[in-house]
């Protein structure tokens, strides 16, 4: 089954007169509980890509299909309520709300987007923050925390709703080797307990060297496709 | 949580700029508050002063009399017919508490060897104490400060600086020398009984006499009177009765004719009518219907309460103003700072009407919080002035602020900064849902 369509999806960043193209063309499908990988140099079309997928831009061209919805068709609404209820992020800066605890910022989600009662919110949260590891922490603000705990902070809140997928753009750029590791091998775990689909866009060889499948963009086109660890294997090469 | 505390924990995350913005928002509410109680409070002491110790709340002439009035003329003096219709009328009313019947002249007072001029109202001294209650308490000590002892026939009352001219005092006899309206001079002797202060001013020349001496003096023989002055049970319905007492007036039939005068086309005083010359039936001696006037057609205070009212009114904006442009810049900074963030919240699937409401929210929490603080602050300031029983001299009259709680103006001040940080807060709030997250997420 696939949780990820695209048809030929074209993307143009218009300035004036000036046209530039990130994608061109697109055609893609991926497969739902995969850890999925993103490569390639910077301007490649990787954010733009995973921005596509994220209902966070729409495509100047082609379908985009997430969870069998054709989010090209949302308008503004319908696509932040496709997000609550589909899709988690994980970003580089970790991006977590620095007025709530880390408690408060794994909840949020699930009282500003789900609406769930209380009694099962505090469940799922401190569920999700033993499982990453990070329950200890949970009345500390994020200028408290390391860079290691926001990202796992923002992992746990990336999954605490159940999403189809997540999408995580350089989740290891600001982490030193061996969080970046222990980041990468929480998600991977996570993937394998919760099925949930993660897909990435990164340069880190320690991320793509965890990917069941590795996609290569170059000038906004798909180069190259990769499975396990060969595609590293093979860059090193 | 929720979006409140979410929005409390944003206003506190910059200390310094919300305790700021809250400081002017608080001072400016308070302000509101100070100036709305002692402003009233100055307002309604005057009026109570000058309608308790000399116009009373709403005054009956006849017609072209008042703009006549600085000549105190004997020729357009309400005719005994008409005085008849009036008492029936104001006995009949529920809402008059007292009313007094009065003839205004002008006289020439004399100690047999100093003589100058003077103006007399001739009253009925029960009747002007309860429709003027505070008249009594500008009577100096010695003489005349009971309703008994008040201008009782063979006595006058004279305001303090003509006695202090003529070297009067209580129990000085004085000659008091008036011409009739057929314009034969007549003179009494009568005894000082009590000295005022100067009710209508520093320069004050108004004396009281009883209405029967007035009436021997200027051999008025048939009940006429020059006025009624009216006391109200309840002030605040001032107009609504004015108005329907001239309409009241104005439905009963002819009481008379000829050079008394009559009862036809009775109408309403209005403030177009001070100073305009005589009609031209004034002008033949034969003025025909009544005029009603409130105390505020009377007195020049009008204008200065008009004036209050108006800078209330100043301050009212002023602080709206620095409601609108603090919230405003907070809201504006804070978006600009926040633009990351607005990112991050709705890529998680804030919806973009939770996103305008979190910014409203935050606006609106500064805005309450500083006009309930502001209100607490305004109400000890004025609780501290109250207590304070501070004194003012308003030309001849001495005011003791005693300013009221002003509930309906801490229930606008608030109500105004709310409606006012809302209006601030829309505009970043609506940039803000309008965001694309796209966009917003790159300013991380």
């Amino acid at each position: 089954m696939y949780v990820v369509e695209l048809e030929k999806v074209t993307k143009v960043y218009s300035s004036g007169d000036l046209a530039v193209p990130a994608l061109r063309g697109i055609n893609l499908s991926l497969e739902s509980g995969a850890f999925i990988s993103f490569v390639g140099p910077s301007g490649s079309g990787k954010t733009t890509l995973l921005n596509l997928m994220g209902c966070l831009d729409k495509a100047t061209e082609g379908g985009v299909r997430i969870a069998g919805e054709d989010v090209g068709r949302l308008d503004r609404r319908q696509s932040a309520q496709f997000r609550g209820a589909n899709l988690g992020f994980i970003f580089q800066n970790f991006n977590l709300l620095p007025v709530l605890t880390v408690y408060e910022n794994v909840e949020y989600p699930l009282i500003m987007i789900r609406k769930e009662p209380a009694a099962q919110r505090r469940k799922k949260v401190r569920e999700i923050l033993e499982r990453v590891g990070i329950l200890d922490q949970e009345g500390k603000f994020p200028a408290q925390l390391s860079g290691g705990q926001k990202q796992r902070v923002a992992v746990a809140r990336a999954l605490v709703t159940d999403p189809k997928i997540v999408l995580a753009d350089e989740p290891t750029a600001n982490l030193d080797h061996a969080t970046a590791f222990a980041v990468i091998a929480l998600m991977h775990e996570m993937r394998e307990k919760l099925h949930t689909t993660f897909i990435f866009a990164t340069h880190d060889q320690k991320v793509v060297s965890k990917a069941d499948i590795i996609y290569s963009i170059e000038d906004g086109l798909i180069a190259g496709t990769q499975t396990n660890g060969a595609f590293a294997a093979a860059e090193r090469a | 949580m929720n979006i409140i505390k979410i929005a409390i924990r944003n206003l506190l995350r910059f200390k310094r700029r919300t305790a700021l913005t809250s400081f002017l928002i608080v001072l400016g509410v308070a302000l509101v508050i100070v100036f709305g109680g002692v402003g009233n409070s100055f307002k309604s002491e005057v009026i109570d002063s000058l309608t308790g110790t000399s116009l009373g709340d709403i005054q009956l002439h006849k017609k072209g009399y008042v703009s006549s009035i600085d000549n105190l003329p004997l020729d357009r003096n309400i005719p005994p017919q008409a005085v008849k219709m009036i008492e029936t009328t104001l006995d009949a009313n529920p809402e008059i508490a007292a009313y007094s019947e009065r003839i205004r002249f002008g006289a020439m007072i004399s100690n047999f060897q100093t003589t100058t001029n003077i103006r007399f109202t001739g009253v009925s001294p029960e009747r002007e104490i309860a429709t003027l209650p505070k008249l009594l308490e500008r009577v100096q000590a010695g003489g005349g400060t009971t309703v008994d002892t008040f201008v009782p026939p063979g006595s006058i009352a004279i305001p303090q600086n003509l006695a202090a001219g003529l070297g009067l005092k209580v129990g000085s006899s004085v000659v008091v020398v008036a011409t009739n309206k057929d314009g034969s001079v007549n003179g009494l002797t009568l005894r000082v009984g009590g000295i005022t202060e100067n009710i209508s001013g520093p320069s004050g020349r108004d004396g009281f006499m009883n209405i029967e001496d007035a009436r021997s003096l200027l051999q008025i023989d048939d009940g006429q009177i020059t006025e009624v002055a009216i006391r109200l049970k309840n002030f605040d319905k001032l107009d609504s009765i004015s108005s329907r007492l001239a309409q009241g007036f104005g439905a009963m039939p002819s009481a008379g004719g000829g050079s008394k005068g009559s009862m036809q086309g009775l109408e309403t005083g209005a403030p177009k009518n001070i100073g305009a010359p005589p009609s031209p039936s004034g002008a033949n001696g034969n003025p025909s219907g009544l005029e009603v006037h409130t105390w505020a057609q009377l007195s020049p205070f009008a204008s200065v309460a008009q004036i209050i009212t108006l800078l209330l009114i100043i301050v009212r904006i002023v602080l709206a103003f620095i409601v609108l442009t603090s919230i405003l810049n907070v809201m504006i900074m804070s978006l600009y700072e926040r633009i990351g963030e607005i990112g991050t919240i709705a890529s998680m699937g804030t919806t973009p009407s939770k996103i305008l409401r979190l910014f409203l929210t935050e606006g609106l929490a500064l805005g309450v919080l500083g006009a309930i603080a502001g209100s607490i602050v305004g109400t000890a300031i004025l609780l501290v002035i109250g207590a304070m029983r501070s004194r003012i001299t308003f030309g001849n009259m001495h005011v003791v602020l005693t300013p009221q709680i002003p509930t309906a103006e801490i229930g606008l001040a608030i109500v105004m900064v709310v409606v006012i940080s809302a209006l601030a807060s829309l505009q970043p709030a609506i940039k803000a849902s309008r965001m694309e997250p796209v966009d917003a997420l790159r300013h991380v």
